[in-house]
């Protein structure tokens, strides 16, 4: 609410001075221009042209995988909640929010006047009929697994068509519109983390009538039917996709954009080009590491921090001894790999749960086997103490840029400081993520690969390393961390869950770890914005960009 | 000369058959899964589901006759990746992309390294024919990504002439066109110069000259009219070179056709899209293949009977 | 002889004006190989050509003998360099030596040249004996199924390979690039197979009662050997830039071995800073394909005399 009243209270400071400007200058108003928050006078045109990247694969939120469709649905849709900076959800779409005493049902309760493009009015029926769409197993959406918290969800979803009953399935998911306005939601257990992972785009709602009308055409510009800030102009496949600020949406006084173009360039150097040829004004994410030490001296240059790990993970049962794996990490030298090769003023990972994740300060380990430059004494006093060592290990990356160099440097400390041959095998993406697992693969010693997370709890990092987990390649199962996961996913408490994540990165990086990663930096952002928009335009942890926020200054 | 033509046309199906087959068994090969878009592993369930959708639960031979019967009946299936499109829609938005960008080329080609060749040969051992040999020679060899990558450096980006990438007005269009057009140009002129070369040595010119011709007009009559046959019977082949380039070319100038787009369907393991998109490809060099051969066949009656 | 249409386009884009098969070979082998040799040697620009393909050959069969410096050992410190004394070409991003990596490049650009041109060839050589010496319906068949082939981009056939090996090195690029490649040399040599059979000497042979394999490989394949040497230096300039291409669409051979095209890819990504990178490796390729390409016009004019009489 206060952050409301602030931009109220702007708003008629700007259109004071407006009125004050326009008094003075006479007809010459368009030059003058007003004075917007971030200090700079607001342009005339609130127009920018913005790099998008990579074709989005599919703009129904249910079907959406990407950063590239979550950014844009994320400024055609109005979600129920918004993350601030400070990634507490806020409400957006809803009036308010609520979790029940036993912290399995949480209740969202709309706001009023909200209206989709079609002028009909969202409801929370749209909710209902929109979640239970993802969910479906007709639909085949790849983000159903994030509704498997609620009660039934994964049921529903692994319903086979031909023998079960599934319409039966749906109805018992614990997601119900009570009235037009509130939606209740039944959790399999408490999830302190839901009501954020509610601000992922797959929790977005949508048109039931477009749907039913386009088929799996509704997405396209002339069909959408939106209900956020933007609406879609336009889509041309692999080239462009333009929106324009919608008038009728319940807070469009706050936005200043009148128009985004969006171009669809995947290459990054080509980005680069076209921004400096003045093409585009903004381009997030993508800058080539290449030009990365020409790029950082320009006043256009932005960073962020990101939500993300790159690791090395080790097959355990491949290179058993947890000495010659801590002897192996404090080989490594972080400060030159981020400063030669990734070049992006990453954070030297010091744990597996990356800077930024809420309660980071408490879960943080700060691992006595991740020192920034390396340990070399150390590592080898360490190496020396393995009773069987394993001296010839197979180092598994993808082919993409950047990752066979890091693999290289990596690759030359343990030959040198430890004695350790690697042999450095490549595979192209696809292949290589099916080819680790799981099951783990078998002829994998060493393997490299970065998680981003796409809800702010670090339950969404460390689930990664339990003995069930699908994505966890490394052969580790240590039954006392699942049962500290287990634990803390039933905290409901913040603080005392923190705690509990603690424990869980201590198993594994603290004085007495496993070390099933080698945890190698956190991900940053990087972005070339137009000074006339850079103060304004802001990436958050998860990559996305919240345009309504947006102002083009002279 | 009509069983000659069915016969012609008898044989593409076939040959289209056994082009999908190949396709559609490569495919099958390549390990990894379009179902799978990062390193967050994808449930069980939600797999079947996808599996289910695209019929990829299926045994082959039947996935194999579904596919047939959707290329016969033009209709290339959906994307397993890009959800919510059809192949029919991808080609519908990238192809003419890629032609108007191969037909550029071609004109620029065409209208360069023709009068670049006549120009050789008309001067034949003198400077002109020199320079203008050296540079188609030079042009023919350079990779095109060089041409290209020059371009946008000079003329985009340091003179700010021209817009560096994508494909919407007609300055967008020059120097991409340009780019895949220098190779062909300068094969064009080399062969134009070869053939104008020699019909110049033809006895019906000299008896032209003989009979009083002018030189300009038994040239622009006579040697230029022949000379240009090897030029149209290189355009054939042409098309392949230039579908080889565009794929290099759309990728640097980010031009949202076929070529570019290829690529990535085959690293996001899009199997609808890119059996469809070889499938038509090869349809196209295969129907242009027919199309030549029965033009042949129309204007020369001996080659006709050679081949039967 | 009749011209089918077939060698009419071959001539357009393969084998230059009017090298329709020479039917008349002269039955003393050694005046055919010397006279060749003369004609070649008159011919300044395929003799020019020629010295510089060896120079090229020798340079990236050398240079990394006779250079000091370690092709994959990476030092921040020296990256980027301009050319100098030390480093003829200059360095590249990791501070490896430009000069030697260009000729490591160059071999292994040149064997993927070579290695896919003798596959090519001999597929080509295979399918196309075959037709052409069995003929009757099976030649029919075959040829109509080439016709429909011909023309056919190897590149998405290449690209889809490519992906079925998952890693790409030299061996899986060779294969790449022969798989869809071989259709033209498949009509040559069939061409010259059917023209040859007609010969006066074939039909000799025949007539004593030679076997038909004595006659397919000592009287027919042997005769079609020019053919194929020019051919060789046709095709290698196209298995040249189709490496490149590939390479430069991110498909190329893994690191740390470069190739041509590798290097090129990789430079690109400096080019604004540090051009050299993108230049070198493709002035190579531009050098190695004008090479082949004269080679093989002088090789023509050289083997088959009535080509060529400008």
């Amino acid at each position: 609410m206060r952050k409301k009243t602030l931009w109220l209270s702007l708003a008629l400071l700007i259109s004071s001075m407006a009125l004050i400007a326009a008094g003075c200058g006479g007809s010459d108003d368009n030059a003058s221009g007003t004075t917007t928050g971030a200090g700079g006078t607001e342009a005339a045109k609130q127009v920018i042209t913005v790099n998008w990247g990579t074709e989005p694969p599919s703009l129904d939120p249910g079907l959406a995988t990407d950063v590239t469709s979550s950014n844009i649905l994320l400024n055609i849709m109005d979600p129920l909640v918004k993350l601030d900076k400070d990634l507490k959800p806020q409400p957006s779409a809803a009036e308010s929010f609520e979790t029940s005493a036993d912290g399995k049902t949480v209740t969202f309760v709309l706001k009023d006047g909200l209206k989709w493009t079609n002028g009909d009015p969202v409801t929370a029926n749209d909710f209902e009929y929109s979640w239970k769409r993802t969910i479906s197993p007709e639909l085949g959406a790849d983000y159903a697994y994030q509704f498997y918290g609620i009660v039934g969800a994964q049921e529903y979803n692994s319903c086979d068509p031909k023998k079960d009953q599934c319409a039966a399935l749906a109805d018992k998911v614990g997601v119900k519109a009570v009235d037009d306005k509130t939606l209740e939601v039944k959790l399999t257990n408490p999830q302190p983390w839901f009501t954020q992972q509610v601000a992922h785009h797959s929790f977005l709602a949508v048109n039931k009538k477009a749907v039913d009308q386009f088929g799996e055409k509704w997405t396209e510009a002339a069909n959408i039917v939106t209900n956020g800030p933007f609406k879609l102009a336009k889509w041309e496949h692999n080239s462009a996709i333009d929106i324009v600020k919608n008038p009728d949406w319940r807070d469009a006084a706050s936005v200043k954009l009148t128009r985004v173009n969006g171009r669809l360039i995947a290459d990054g150097l080509t980005a680069v080009q076209a921004f400096e040829a003045g093409e585009i004004d903004v381009l997030q994410g993508g800058l080539p590491t290449d030009e990365m030490s020409r790029l950082k001296e320009l006043p256009t240059y932005q960073q962020y921090p990101g939500l993300g790990t790159y690791y090395e993970g080790f097959n355990v049962k491949n290179v058993p001894d947890v000495k010659q794996r801590r002897a192996m990490s404090l080989a490594i030298n972080r400060r030159s790999i981020i400063d030669n090769i990734a070049q992006a003023d990453q954070l030297p990972a010091t744990g597996f749960t990356p800077k930024g994740m809420p309660g980071f300060d408490v879960i943080n380990p700060n691992s006595p086997w991740m020192p920034e430059e390396g340990d070399i004494e150390q590592a080898k006093q360490l190496m020396s103490e393995v009773a069987n060592p394993v001296k010839d290990l197979t180092f598994y990356v993808n082919d993409s840029p950047g990752h066979r160099e890091i693999a290289v440097a990596i690759q030359s400390a343990w030959k040198q400081e430890l004695g350790i041959s690697t042999t450095i095998k490549q595979q192209e993406f696809q292949q290589y993520l099916e080819f680790l697992g799981p099951p783990p693969n078998k002829d994998v010693d060493v393997y490299r690969l970065g998680w981003i997370g796409d809800f702010v709890d670090a339950i969404n990092f460390l689930d990664l390393w339990t003995c069930k987990s699908g994505n966890n390649n490394t052969n580790y199962c240590n039954p006392k961390y699942d049962e500290v996961i287990e634990k803390a996913k039933l905290t409901e408490d913040n603080d005392a869950r923190y705690k509990l994540y603690a424990e869980a990165e201590d198993i594994m990086f603290g004085e007495n770890g496993d070390m099933p990663t080698i945890p190698i930096y956190f991900y940053t952002y990087t972005a070339l914005e137009r000074e006339n928009v850079k103060d304004s335009y802001e990436t958050n942890l998860l990559d996305q960009v919240d345009l309504t926020k947006v102002v083009v200054t002279e | 000369m009509l069983k000659f033509i069915v016969r012609r046309v008898f044989w593409t199906i076939p040959v289209l058959l056994v082009v999908i087959f190949l396709t559609f068994m490569m495919m099958r090969q390549i390990e990894g899964s379009p179902f799978r878009h990062s390193e967050r592993a994808v449930p069980p369930a939600v797999l079947q589901n996808l599996e289910r959708k695209f019929n990829l639960d299926k045994p082959w031979y039947l996935q194999y006759a579904y596919y047939v019967k959707g290329v016969f009946t033009l209709d290339l299936g959906p994307s397993l990746v890009l959800r919510g499109q059809d192949v029919n829609d991808i080609v519908k938005t990238h192809f003419p992309k890629s032609i108007e960008l191969g037909l550029y080329a071609f004109l620029f080609a065409i209208f360069v390294g023709v009068p670049l060749g006549v120009a050789a040969a008309l001067r034949h051992n003198t400077a002109v024919d020199y320079s203008a040999m050296f540079f188609s020679n030079v042009f023919h060899a350079v990779p095109s990504f060089l041409i290209a990558t020059l371009m946008i450096y000079f003329i985009a980006l340091k003179a700010g002439a021209l817009p560096t990438s994508g494909w919407t007005t007609w300055q967008h269009k020059i120097m991409p066109s340009i780019a895949l057009g220098f190779g062909p140009m300068a094969l064009f002129a080399r062969l134009v110069r070869g053939t104008m070369l020699e019909t110049l040595q033809q006895d019906y010119v000299r008896t032209a000259r003989a009979k009083g011709l002018r030189y300009r007009r038994v040239v622009g009559l006579h040697v230029l009219r022949n000379s240009l046959i090897p030029v149209i019977t290189a355009a054939g082949p042409l098309l392949g070179y230039i579908i080889t380039g565009s794929f290099v070319i759309e990728l640097i100038f980010n031009i949202p056709g076929i070529g570019g787009y290829y690529v990535t369907a085959v690293s996001a393991r899009d199997y609808s899209v890119v059996m469809g998109l070889t499938v038509l490809l090869s349809g196209l060099v295969i129907i242009a293949n027919l199309v030549v051969d029965i033009l042949y066949g129309l204007l020369d009656p001996r080659t006709r009977d050679a081949r039967i | 002889m009749a011209v089918s249409p077939t060698d009419v386009r071959e001539e357009g884009i393969a084998v230059e004006p009017g090298a329709a098969p020479s039917s008349g070979v002269p039955i003393r082998q050694t005046n055919l190989w010397k006279d060749a040799w003369r004609r070649y040697i008159r011919n300044r620009a395929a003799v020019i050509a020629g010295v510089g393909f060896l120079l090229i050959l020798l340079y990236c069969l050398l240079a990394p003998i006779l250079s000091p410096y370690d092709p994959t050992f990476v030092d921040y410190s020296i990256a980027k360099q301009d050319p100098s004394l030390h480093h003829l070409f200059g360095t590249d991003k990791f501070g490896r030596d430009l000069f030697e990596r260009t000729a490591l490049g160059g071999r292994v650009s040149i064997l993927i040249g070579f290695g896919a041109t003798l596959a090519i060839l001999a597929i080509g050589v295979v399918y196309g004996a075959i037709s052409g010496f069995v003929g009757g319906r099976l030649d029919n068949g075959l040829m109509r199924f080439l016709d429909a082939l011909y023309g056919l981009p190897y590149l998405p056939f290449a690209i889809i390979t490519l992906a079925i090996i998952g890693r790409t090195n030299m061996w899986t690029m060779m294969i790449a690039l022969s798989i869809a490649s071989w259709f033209t040399t498949a009509r040559i040599v069939r061409g010259q197979v059917i023209s040859l059979k007609e010969n006066d000497y074939v039909r000799a042979a025949k007539a004593v009662g030679a076997r038909w394999y004595r006659i397919l490989f000592r009287h027919l394949l042997p005769n079609t050997l020019g053919v194929l040497i020019i051919a060789i230096f046709l095709e290698l300039p196209a298995v040249i830039l189709g490496e490149a291409f590939l390479s430069f669409i991110g498909l190329g051979i893994s690191p740390p071995d470069p190739s041509w095209g590798a290097m090129a890819q990789e430079g690109r990504g400096t080019y604004r800073t540090h051009p050299i990178e993108i230049v070198v490796p493709s002035v190579a390729i531009a050098s190695l394909v004008m090479c082949a390409n004269f080679i093989a016009d002088g090789l023509r004019d050289a083997l088959d005399p009535r080509s060529r009489k400008n």
